[in-house]
């Protein structure tokens, strides 16, 4: 394969600094959070870090064209994954999430995140339509999220199960969907939670309810958005320090690698560093929408977009349960939070970023 | 690369500008949302978030202070501290109270031994920031449990309680007393003493009366708790202050054998020094351990000792009231020279018998003791000789003697609960009954008898100041408080009390008699005899209910067969011990109390060629 030396020319530098920025920051933070903890989930961090480097030129090296041809593909194999979690998962904190891949465990639900956005990248561009699309162009589509949708609800990881539906919602309003079946969609929504509520385990719902009243039960489920607020809120203007957060370091904030991240941030660093992450987040966002904007076709656009969409919620999710906007769902934040599966798949999805960012402006081959 | 030419080409971005312009924003709109957020935890309501993070992982632990060791005046340690481990749960570091208890109940169940509390008591004396006890005064076997299982039980924790360790137990429980948890009428009644509650203080005897020099000062200490409550670093500390410690006049190989004289018998023992009124030892039998007061009696036990007809509580040496019987003779003696009724020669004759009125007053020797002068009847304890004496003398001179040696008054000493005693005259009849003053009752009261009573330490202290030649003192029993450093906080001295009304003359003369009484062929009280120490004193047999004609009373029940006593000094010249025995219901004070008081003495002049 001849490389074409325009991609070289048109690398993105901007969204590797912001990567690098926010993961450099990401695995500082762990260093703390995780202080004191066994195997230092820091050094581990790094590790998942290169892989997810690796993973990420992996896929920015091939063109996402070519890459959209597997997509239907690459969707099947991690819904068979997603089916074989049941079968050979691991169990823990009540759910069945994790699934040994010869020597190293990982989330099929992770991944599937970003197989979706392929497939509906690749089912958009290949059907699209004249005008917008109603609800009988919208079954197929559907179908794609539905299946893994349930699949992961039946872990059971609502969290999760909840993004693939943002996700889903968030690319067929970009693509375009009628007024009209918009409105029926959303009252059917409306008319299907309180049954869905009864398809939720015991924990979701008192979650749901702790969330409504955090006071409920100050000592049970509503203790983690308390202490995550008080973390968050006696860091103050400036913060208490790096390493110096009373909450976290002394092990008051509960998941405090992983979901609860941003609280040991927040406390150490106030809300002039918990505003400049924001900030930078943000950026990463904005820049993210940039290259869907100015990508050179329909694909590169879908794909960028839906990437930047899942960082998007990521983010948004994740900071608005740790300060207490949103109940506690078990969404890690973006390049943040301990995990090799979530790390990896935010540099896959950094990759297809750039995949479409550097190939703007090569027209035709 | 690819082959197909595809639909891309029909591409406009344009199109989807103002769906990108709609994200645009709504993505900005939400960040925005949660920078407000941000704002407002972090810089409206950060102070308080701050406080609440404070409160998390900051606590205030009282550190207790222990209180002061107890010495002997020889230096031997009475009462020390020993650790005591209390198995406590900090209430707001337990997020499952009920989880937590049937932890610990499984936890105990295991090596076969129960939890004291159940789930229901703990709610309901539950308080916040104050750590529960649980579990008190805990085995070795049960701290190691608790300590290896500390991971699974947040919340809980071992407190270490300084707690007494009475050496001399029983021997000594009446002088030193023992401590308890305070009570809510203490707190009440006391607010300036700062007692708070969980504290132990004295409750009976030295402990109770030295207790604001003993219990020392807690400390405090203030704690970085991480979320299941183990310390993990101190912050400030301030060091409680040790109670100071006290010295005793006490001797406690006085102390040993008046308490091993006592052996089976309920009595009590006071040995002091005539010289200064410092008391050597002080015994009321029966006992009871103070060590079980240590952390909280048990119904039980505290049962057993109330209801126990013999009062184990009690102190008798100074709460216990006799009749003083013959060694009462001294008083009336000394009244009776004093006031010219008598000369030493003055003799009267004895057959057996009194006769006043139409009443007969027996004398202890059935067939009398012929005519005798006051030596031979203070030797030989003649009581016709003294029921003379005292009808010449009358209740009201009488009264005034004994007064003036003390009795009828508390003497002043430092012990809980001490009682007057009783020297009735014609005024307090009248007063008390309302009936006026018999002449036969001055007969009875000649020898001791009727409504006189009086306490060991009284008698101990009456004959003391014949034994000083008049002079004698307030008896005392802790001779300086002082810091670990031996830094004098307060020292009791000797305090001289009175000066007998009695001349030199006198006092010689009654001590000579008292000396036979021990030391001459027919005194009462041989028994009492050391060689070379020149022991002085008086016997007294103290009847309880009046018995007929020879009748020893031994065919009576118990508690009404009379009382034993014997009070006496040595040497007689010089003396430095002085000491009264009172055995109750138990026969003669020349076979039972005189024996006593002779295992008193040769151990106080054993110790001292030691």
């Amino acid at each position: 394969m001849k490389v074409d030396r325009r991609l070289i020319f048109n690398f993105d530098w901007m969204l590797v600094l912001f990567i690098a920025l926010i993961v450099g920051i990401g695995v500082l933070n762990l260093y703390s959070a995780g202080h004191g903890i066994s195997g230092e989930p820091y050094l581990k961090q790094i590790r998942w870090v290169l892989l997810g480097i690796f993973v990420m030129v992996l896929t920015f090296a091939f063109d996402y064209r070519w890459i959209a041809r597997y997509a239907y593909v690459v969707h099947g194999l991690a819904i068979v994954l997603l089916i074989a979690v049941f079968a050979v998962g691991a169990v823990t904190k009540g759910s069945q999430r994790w699934i040994n891949l010869g020597g190293f465990s990982m989330q099929p639900s992770e991944m599937v995140k970003i197989t979706l956005i392929l497939a509906l990248a690749k089912y958009f561009n290949d059907h699209r339509a004249e005008k917008k699309y109603g609800i009988r162009e919208l079954v197929a589509p559907f179908l794609i999220v539905l299946v893994p949708f349930v699949l992961v609800l039946r872990q059971p990881d609502l969290g999760t199960a909840l993004m693939l539906m943002i996700l889903f919602g968030s690319m067929v309003l970009f693509v375009g969907i009628r007024i009209k079946t918009l409105l029926s969609l959303v009252a059917t929504g409306l008319l299907i939670i309180p049954l869905g509520w009864n398809f939720l385990a015991e924990y979701q719902k008192e979650r749901v309810l702790t969330f409504l009243d955090p006071e409920r039960d100050p000592l049970g489920s509503g203790y983690h958005i308390i202490q995550s607020i008080i973390a968050v809120g006696s860091g103050g203007i400036f913060g208490k320090g790096f390493m110096r957060g009373t909450q976290s370091q002394l092990k008051f904030l509960p998941e405090q690698q992983t979901d609860f991240v941003f609280s040991v941030f927040a406390e150490e660093w106030g809300f002039i560093g918990a505003l400049l992450l924001l900030v930078l987040m943000l950026s990463l966002i904005l820049w993210g929408l940039k290259i869907a904007q100015h990508s050179r076709d329909f694909l590169g656009t879908l794909i960028a977009y839906g990437v930047t969409m899942l960082i998007f919620w990521g983010v948004f999710i994740n900071v608005a349960m740790v300060l207490g906007i949103l109940p506690v769902v078990g969404i890690p934040l973006p390049f943040f939070s301990y995990g090799g599966s979530s790390m990896v798949k935010m540099m896959v999805a950094v990759g297809l970023l750039m995949n479409v960012s550097m190939r703007r402006y090569v027209l035709q081959s | 690369m690819l082959e197909k030419p595809d639909k891309l080409v029909r591409y406009d971005p344009g199109e989807y500008r103002q769906r990108f312009t709609f994200f645009f924003w709504v993505i900005l709109v939400a960040v925005c949302l949660l920078v407000l957020r941000l704002w407002y935890l972090q810089i409206i309501k950060g102070e308080d978030l701050l406080k609440r993070s404070e409160n998390n992982r900051i606590r205030i632990r009282e550190v207790k202070a222990m209180r002061g060791i107890i010495l002997d005046s020889r230096g031997v340690v009475l009462v020390e501290n020993r650790p005591s481990f209390d198995v406590v749960i900090f209430p707001e570091d337990v997020k499952d109270l009920k989880g937590l208890v049937e932890k610990l109940e499984t936890l105990y169940a295991k090596v076969n031994l129960t939890f004291p509390m159940d789930y229901e008591t703990i709610l309901e004396n539950r308080r916040p920031f104050t750590p529960l006890r649980v579990d008190r005064n805990v085995s070795r076997e049960k701290l190691a449990l608790i300590e290896t299982h500390s991971l699974e039980l947040p919340g809980v924790g071992i407190d270490v309680m300084p707690v007494r360790e009475y050496y001399y137990g029983e021997m000594m429980a009446h002088v030193i007393g023992y401590i308890g948890e305070v009570s809510r009428d203490d707190l009440e009644r006391d607010k300036s003493a700062g007692y708070r509650s969980g504290d132990l203080i004295g409750k009976f005897g030295l402990e109770k009366a030295l207790d604001p020099f003993i219990r020392g000062k807690a400390g405090g200490e203030q704690v970085e708790v991480n979320v299941i409550g183990k310390k993990v670093k101190t912050l400030g500390r301030v060091e409680p202050s040790q109670g100071y410690r006290v010295v005793l006049s006490l001797d406690s190989q006085v102390q040993k054998a008046a308490w091993t004289a006592l052996e089976g018998k309920a009595g009590a023992v006071v040995a002091l020094d005539p010289r200064d009124g410092s008391i050597l030892a002080l015994v009321s039998r029966p006992g009871f351990d103070p060590n079980q007061f240590n952390r909280g009696i048990t119904t039980d036990l505290w049962e057993k000792l109330s209801t126990n007809p013999l009062h184990p509580m009690e102190n008798r040496a100074v709460a216990g009231q006799y009749p003083p019987g013959s060694t009462y003779k001294l008083i009336v003696a000394a009244a009776a020279l004093e006031e010219g009724i008598i000369t030493p020669e003055t003799a009267f004759n004895c057959p057996g018998h009194f006769e006043m009125g139409t009443r007969t007053f027996r004398c202890w020797r059935k067939q009398g003791h012929g005519r005798v002068s006051l030596h031979r009847a203070i030797v030989e304890s003649c009581d016709v000789y003294f029921y003379n004496v005292g009808k010449l003398l009358g209740v009201d001179r009488l009264a005034e003697y004994a007064q003036a040696f003390g009795l009828g008054t508390r003497t002043g000493v430092a012990l809980v609960g001490e009682r007057r005693g009783l020297i009735p005259t014609r005024e307090w009849k009248l007063a008390r009954f309302g009936v006026p003053w018999q002449p036969g009752e001055t007969i009875s009261i000649a020898i001791g008898q009727g409504y006189n009573t009086a306490t060991p330490i009284q008698l101990a202290n009456a004959y003391a100041a014949v034994a000083n030649n008049g002079d004698y003192f307030t008896p005392r029993i802790v001779q300086r408080v002082e810091t670990d450093d031996g830094e004098i906080i307060e020292e009791f001295r000797p305090e001289k009390k009175a000066v007998l009304p009695v001349s030199q003359e006198n006092i010689q003369l009654l001590k000579k008699a008292l000396w036979g009484v021990v030391n001459e062929a027919g005194g009462t009280g041989g028994q009492a005899r050391v060689a070379g120490r020149d022991v002085a004193g008086k016997t007294g047999t103290a009847q309880v209910i009046g018995m007929a004609e020879g009748d020893d009373g031994s065919s009576y029940p118990y508690e009404y067969r009379d009382h034993a006593l014997f009070v006496g000094f040595a040497p007689r010249d010089n003396p430095e011990i002085a000491v009264a025995v009172v055995v109750e219901h138990a026969g003669h004070g020349g076979s039972v109390a005189a024996p006593v008081a002779r295992k008193v003495i040769e151990a106080y002049f054993a110790g001292k060629t030691k």
